[in-house]
């Protein structure tokens, strides 16, 4: 199968990127495992001789970013030596990774973008942020839909303002357990912006041979974490790096703190755009995921700045209601708007002229 | 008064913490009814992490 073309939605520079099902024609060369002395013999990934050969040929001309220009955010932290993920992190990662494969679009890539906090020489994972359905994808890229992703990551920080971008994780639909020239190319520049110039990747694959222990994980290698046939493994690139090096991934007891945004995802990708522009715009701006009268609902509370009334919109499947909380109690405003940004800069105006 | 060795993990903080105070202005937080330190605020702005998803490029 020859290999697979794909422009960079970034640079604008295209990539040859890898054979779709590498499954196709696996082989061991011992030069490649000999340049890939971190993964132990039994779990040496297999790939395809093409692929193989492609990937070999860009490292040789890969040069060392010494050129990219970086933007300066804080003085460069510690070297990143592991990834440390909380416990709901890792089940969420496998279970949506899971649910994925069997879903219409399993053939697709897809991935998460990864929020947590860095301790010296460590990156905590404390939230996971997917792709969103909007996402652009095939076999052979994804393109998050960043505008969910970026009110999503409002809504999980508003009581967890010291977590930060750590990196991303995506998935491969063949045996390729580490990243490819195409996404070294959009990382390292991604990565000399961002704190401590550093980023942590995932590549998700599914590919693991199980061992028998049903429901149990196990760490092949140092950077590597299977659960059935799923398999993650990670990486850490930074700036000037003219490869990704294994991070070893330990895991620990922790929450993932995107988790409560699942039940409300389909009216949070609904809204999201209009809600961030809200954000944006207006003070005191606060989400809250309730119960609804039918399912978990979005709510957003718009301080107004007098005798402690605000407004308050709900977002419960399609229905988008508006109340104006005041201390004697909650009215129901009768209008409908589906624009919630409408909405609320309508009521704002009614209020006004009152 | 009272002095003590300050343990491993401690001296790690403190510098950790006066390192940020240095270098990128973050506030050294301290009990207010002992002076004692209490530890940093590393707090992230919204649009710093906005721009970093925002940013994230296109993977293969």
């Amino acid at each position: 199968m020859p290999p697979t073309r794909y422009d960079s939605e970034i640079d604008g520079e295209g990539g040859t990127i890898r054979v779709p099902d590498a499954k196709a024609g696996r082989l061991k060369p011992a030069f490649f495992q000999a340049a890939k002395t971190f993964w132990p013999e039994e779990e040496s990934p297999s790939i395809g001789f093409r692929e193989l050969l492609n990937e070999l040929g860009f490292a040789l001309r890969r040069k060392v970013a010494t050129r990219v220009e970086t933007r300066q955010i804080s003085a460069p932290l510690a070297p990143l030596r592991k990834v440390v993920l909380g416990d709901e992190v890792s089940r969420v990662l496998l279970a949506e990774y899971a649910a994925h494969q069997m879903s219409e679009r399993g053939t697709e890539e897809t991935g998460w973008v990864l929020l947590g906090v860095r301790r010296a020489d460590e990156a905590i994972v404390l939230a996971t942020i997917p792709a969103g359905t909007g996402r652009v994808a095939d076999e052979g890229h994804v393109k998050f839909d960043s505008d969910v992703q970026a009110f999503a990551s409002r809504v999980v920080r508003q009581g967890h303002k010291q977590l930060t971008m750590l990196g991303v994780v995506h998935t491969h639909p063949g045996s390729l357990r580490h990243p490819s020239s195409g996404d070294y190319r959009g990382d390292i520049r991604w990565v000399a912006n961002q704190k401590g110039q550093q980023g942590v990747f995932g590549i998700g694959t599914v590919d693991a041979t199980p061992d028998g222990k049903a429901g149990i994980s196990w760490n092949p290698a140092p950077n590597v974490q299977c659960l059935g046939k799923l398999c993650f493994s990670w990486y850490v690139l930074g700036a000037g790096d003219r490869n990704y090096r294994p991070l070893a991934v330990e895991l620990s007891i922790g929450p993932d703190l995107g988790s409560c945004l699942r039940p409300i995802w389909n009216e949070l990708e609904t809204h999201a755009a209009r809600l961030n522009r809200l954000a944006q715009r207006l003070n005191g701006v606060t989400f809250e995921i309730v119960p609804g009268q039918q399912q978990p609902t979005l709510t957003m509370t718009v301080p107004i700045g007098e005798d402690d009334k605000a407004i308050r919109v709900e977002m419960e499947g399609k229905a988008v209601r508006y109340r104006l909380l005041t201390p004697d109690g909650t009215l129901a405003a009768d209008f409908h708007e589906d624009r919630v940004d409408v909405g609320v800069y309508l009521m704002l105006s009614e209020l006004a002229a009152r | 008064m009272d002095f003590r060795p300050m343990t491993e993990t401690e001296r790690k903080t403190l510098v950790s913490a006066l390192r940020g105070n240095a270098q990128d202005g973050l506030a050294v937080l301290m009990d207010r009814q002992t002076t004692s330190f209490l530890g940093t605020a590393e707090e992230v702005p919204d649009e710093e992490v906005i721009n970093a998803i925002r940013s994230v490029p296109s993977h293969y």
